[in-house]
């Protein structure tokens, strides 16, 4: 196996070519829908890319949400571009400073093609900011072959027939895209590395956190198989196991493939030969045919010589053969197929019905048939589909994508380098002095330094929370900053009581910065003490703000006792520190109640 | 052309990477990148930029030909059944760029606008001719005369439509001046273009295109400009070539009716067609009918009007045989009547440039509305000098070409007058109905 990772990080700044802010409008209802069609288009060298041809081939209609709140023309395509976003570039190129990568002198914007309609243009602007870095892992060094800075995708809504509605609320967050080498060397590695630069891209603390924002692509090839893009993996856990299944997933289709071969006497070839059923399914009892008939739709059915038996070959749990055909003719807008290996009583298709299938195919017993229900063109487009994908004797290279969490799904073949063309409305862009340094300036420390940082300050389940947590960096600023302070309580504080707070239905979200910051400069200077902190966080959030620490300290008498008050309260509970505890928790310091104790115990 | 592989080593002062290697074929850079920088395509696909440099190393690895599109300018295509004429007069729409060297290129031959777009063939037999190859804003009064030309011969030809494709930009002028020098048409002359160039995905010159073949198609029997209606992909406008504007610098839908609805509109998922108000229809004229009169006089100034305006601007344009001006509201430039110490009239050198013979026309930059000069003092004086337009509800752009037409034919100042205030081709309605907009 041979495996590499894209990393796509969206970054924490406005979109890379207008300037709309970068936010999720939820389900917010958009105030338009724009109604559009795309083009396949050659690449400056003539070619027209594969993966868009084969978009084009489906005539699809497109549906973008349009939300003024933070889409304008650019992202409707009514609009050229407008400068690179510099912020943008200086993250990506501080980035590639952490990577050790070297930046290129000059910018060329390009125009990647994508006809499946995520974005309004019909293609997406990225641009190669670097190359050559590397990363060290537990299993060794992990070259970095490219990043590029790029424009997020509009978002698929949902997918009716030929139409495909998508939301631009995210088209034009500007990404970043690490593209490794093929150096990963098990699918264990693959999420360690993916973590890894995950964790170095954070401590720029410049990219968008949450679900979502960071997306994983793995390039795998497989020896005998083929390469294979997998796109959409979000949960790092799941990395091993969708590499595991696709694995399996070649494995099993070489087996196909070698059953299929033998049947075929070595080249599997055949026609095309389908027939339109839908006059014997006019009384039919199955209602998925039923429904297919009464929306206006045809039955078509196609045979597939000597598949008998290998559509329901199963690849992976719940996936067979059949699926991947399947997979194929989703492209063209129907839902699916029924293909002969699957149990006909599920679908209510009666003997009666397969007889008259195989007669009008003329089937042999080794032969299988598929069932296509659909508008005339969709369902032919369709069966052809299955063919073209039926035909092929070896693992197909194809662009695929992450179902049910660990398995995949045929998306489009593999996109060429066709696909590229120069963008023209963006001038070149210089890679300075200027901006080098201010990039540097915003790398952050290193991921070493941070980790043996941790390490050193707090026990290991603590560090390793920190580490990935998104209040990394305010923690290691607070820690910085206040000598005195102890870090575990503020890891406690930012990681642990944050986060039971949110349980209770405290409105922690809306805390910023400044606020941890104020609260832990107080601590340190000991105007209250621990168990009060949580109850101060509360208070502040019911004044929505209004008062400072200060002043709810003050408000709601959680000021730490001086040496004389707990004295007093000594005497008036007989020094019984239960007692004690349980009334004064929030304003007495537990070192000086023992101190004081003690020096009574003495007395 | 043939294209250099290079191999470009840049020595590194990082210990564990001694050097970066790049890879890829040297293409014509961009017309902003920097003076020392080589641009390499890739193998991934990407283009970068790389300085040269003392401690980078170039070496060439390889040679690759790369067949580049040749300017070439044939006239007519072979002759075939009476169909719609294409005529490529630049602009976006009939171009497509050259990425290697950034060159423009124009659609030539109707095998290669039927290959860019198939559907074509469903509609009608075309033939082409490739006009010329200018950008819209390099388009001046002789094109039109040209253009108009190629017009008159393609309909004595046989032509049973007649599609222009143009640049965008100034698309609105040359449909003002093929409505004054093509007069009683047989058949639809449409001019159309794209916003969108064709090669991005989105391109709206497929739409704009097949669109126009409809109208082009059709019973009209005007000069019309045909583009898209929204920003959607759903419908295209056809619009009367002297009441038509770009309003938008970049929008699909920049072409907007001015004062009046569009005649008609085309509904791209069948391409129907939908009569949406009265238009000149086929059959009222035939070939031997038309009139085509393609003189003008293009020395006529067009000024925008603005609250610094200097008198002596006005003085300037006296080498000029007609002015337009674009004044504000409802036609008004500065006339002080009540003696201001800051305002400085320009009444008295507009009345100069009149009494010296040259045509002073008023439209408005509001571009919606008509001209009334009745309503304030300084309309009235403007009247009374003699300007020309009052209840014109013309654009600026159909003064201007109104003017070089009439100019190219009249030299009398009353004539003149009172042919700049009828309408000719639609250019003044005497009805200004609300449009919801």
């Amino acid at each position: 196996m041979k495996c590499g990772i894209e990393i796509h990080q969206r970054l924490d700044t406005h979109k890379l070519f207008c300037n709309c802010p970068s936010i999720d409008m939820g389900d917010k209802k958009p105030s338009m829908i724009i109604n559009r069609k795309q083009y396949a288009v050659k690449s400056e060298l003539k070619e027209i890319d594969i993966a868009a041809r084969f978009e084009q081939n489906k005539n699809k209609l497109f549906s973008y949400y349009y939300y003024p709140e933070c889409n304008c023309e650019v992202e409707a395509d009514e609009s050229p571009p407008l400068e690179l976003n510099i912020e943008a570039l200086r993250i990506v190129l501080a980035i590639a400073l952490k990577l050790n990568a070297k930046p290129v002198d000059e910018i060329q914007v390009m125009r990647k093609q994508v006809t499946d309609g995520s974005n309004t243009s019909g293609f997406q602007r990225t641009m190669l900011v670097a190359s050559g870095g590397y990363l060290d892992t537990s299993k060794g060094r992990v070259n970095i072959i490219t990043i590029c800075l790029e424009e997020e995708s509009a978002g698929i809504v949902k997918q009716e027939g030929n139409r495909s509605i998508f939301r631009l609320d995210r088209l034009g967050i500007p990404l970043i895209e690490i593209v490794t080498a093929p150096d990963i060397k098990d699918p264990e590695h693959a999420r360690e590395t993916a973590e890894k630069i995950g964790l170095m891209m954070r401590l720029t603390d410049k990219v968008m956190r949450g679900i979502g924002t960071i997306r994983q692509d793995i390039n795998v090839s497989i020896e005998g198989g083929a390469r294979v893009e997998i796109k959409g993996a979000q949960q790092l856990e799941n990395i091993p196991k969708i590499l595991n299944n696709e694995i399996k997933r070649q494995e099993r289709l070489k087996e196909v493939l070698a059953k299929l071969n033998k049947r075929f006497n070595g080249k599997v070839e055949f026609d095309m030969f389908y027939a339109d059923m839908t006059e014997i399914f006019e009384s039919t009892e199955s209602n998925l045919i039923k429904k297919g008939i009464k929306k206006g739709g045809r039955v078509f059915a196609m045979k597939l010589p000597k598949h008998a038996g290998i559509l329901g070959y199963e690849l992976l749990p719940d996936r067979r053969y059949g699926t991947e055909l399947s997979d194929y003719a989703k492209v063209s807008g129907v839902k699916g197929i029924i293909h002969s290996d699957e149990d006909m009583d599920k679908y209510k298709i009666n003997e009666e019905e397969i007889k008259l299938i195989k007669i009008a195919l003329a089937m042999k017993d080794d032969d299988a048939f598929i069932l296509v229900v659909g508008e005339k063109n969709t369902a032919i487009k369709a069966l052809e589909l299955v063919y073209y994908r039926a035909k092929m004797d070896y693992v197909p290279q194809e662009t695929r994508k992450v179902i049910k969490e660990v398995y995949t799904a045929f998306m489009r073949p593999l996109s060429g380098k066709a696909r590229m063309y120069p963008e023209t409305d963006v001038p070149p862009i210089m890679i300075d002095k200027d901006i080098l340094d201010s990039a540097s300036k915003i790398k952050g420390p290193s991921l070493e330094e941070v980790q043996s940082f941790l390490i050193s300050k707090l026990n290991k389940d603590l560090a390793s929370k920190m580490l990935r947590s998104r209040n990394l960096r305010l923690f290691l600023d607070i820690i910085h900053r206040l000598k005195n302070i102890d870090p575990k309580i503020v890891a406690v504080t930012l990681e642990e009581s944050l986060k039971s707070l949110s349980r209770e239905g405290v409105k922690v979200n809306r805390l910023n910065n400044a606020f941890f910051s104020d609260l832990f400069s107080l601590y340190s200077k000991g105007s209250f003490v621990k168990p009060a902190i949580p109850e101060i966080i509360k208070y502040y959030l019911d004044e929505k703000g209004k008062l400072s620490i200060k002043d709810i300290i003050k408000k709601y008498k959680l000021n730490i006792l001086s040496e004389s008050e707990v004295k007093k309260i000594i005497k008036e509970n007989d020094g019984n520190i239960k007692r004690i505890m349980s009334k004064y928790r929030l304003v007495i310091d537990p070192a000086m109640l023992n101190r004081l104790l003690e020096g009574n115990d003495k007395e | 052309m043939k294209l250099k592989r290079l191999r470009i080593t840049v020595a590194t002062a990082d210990e564990d990477k001694k050097r970066f290697i790049y890879e890829g074929y040297e293409i014509p850079k961009h017309q902003f990148s920097g003076k020392d920088i080589i641009v390499l395509k890739l193998d991934n696909g990407y283009n970068i930029g790389i300085r040269k440099r003392k401690d980078v190393k170039i070496d060439i690895i390889g040679e690759k030909d790369i067949s580049i599109s040749e300017y070439k300018n044939t006239t007519r295509e072979i002759k075939k059944r009476a169909g719609i004429s294409i005529l490529n007069c630049g602009g976006t729409i009939g171009s497509r760029i050259e990425y290697l060297t950034g060159a423009v290129f124009p659609y030539v031959t109707a095998q290669e606008l039927i290959r860019q777009f198939p559907e074509i063939k469903g509609i009608t037999n075309i033939k082409t001719e490739n006009v010329f190859s200018v950008l819209s804003e390099d388009i001046t009064p002789k094109h039109w005369s040209v253009i108009a030309e190629k017009v008159y011969e393609h309909i004595k030809d046989g032509a049973k439509g007649i599609v222009v494709t143009h640049g965008t930009d100034t698309m609105h002028y040359t449909s003002a001046a093929l409505s004054f020098m093509l007069r009683k048409l047989p058949i639809p002359v449409i001019i159309t273009g794209a916003q969108r160039s064709s090669d991005r995905g989105s391109s709206d010159a497929k739409m704009n295109l097949l669109c126009s073949l409809i109208a082009a198609n059709s019973d009209i029997a005007e000069v019309a400009v045909c583009m898209h209606a929204s920003i959607n992909d759903d419908k295209c406008y056809v619009h009367r070539g002297t009441k038509v504007r770009k309003m938008h610098t970049s929008r699909r839908n920049a072409f907007k009716s001015i004062n009046i609805n569009p005649i008609a509109e085309i509904m791209y998922k069948n391409l129907s067609f939908k009569k949406l108000s009265n238009y000149n229809q086929k059959g009222t004229y035939s070939v031997k009918d038309m009139r085509f009169d393609n003189r003008i006089n293009d020395n006529v100034a067009l000024v925008y009007y603005y609250p610094g305006f200097k008198p002596e601007m006005i003085n300037n344009l006296s080498e000029y045989d007609g002015v337009v001006i674009a004044g504000t509201g409802l036609g008004h430039v500065s006339t002080n009547p009540f003696n201001d110490k800051y305002s400085k009239s320009i009444l008295d050198n507009i009345k100069m440039l009149i009494d010296s013979g040259i045509p002073v026309v008023m439209s408005s930059q509001t571009i919606f509305g008509r001209i009334n000069f009745n309503v304030y003092t300084t309309g009235r004086m403007l009247k009374e000098i003699g300007v020309i337009g009052n209840f014109c509800d013309w654009t600026p752009e159909t003064a201007y070409v109104k003017l070089c037409w009439v100019l190219g034919h009249e030299k009398d100042y009353d004539k003149i007058r009172k042919e700049m205030e009828m309408n000719l081709v639609g250019e003044i309605t005497d009805r200004i109905v609300l449009i919801d907009r």
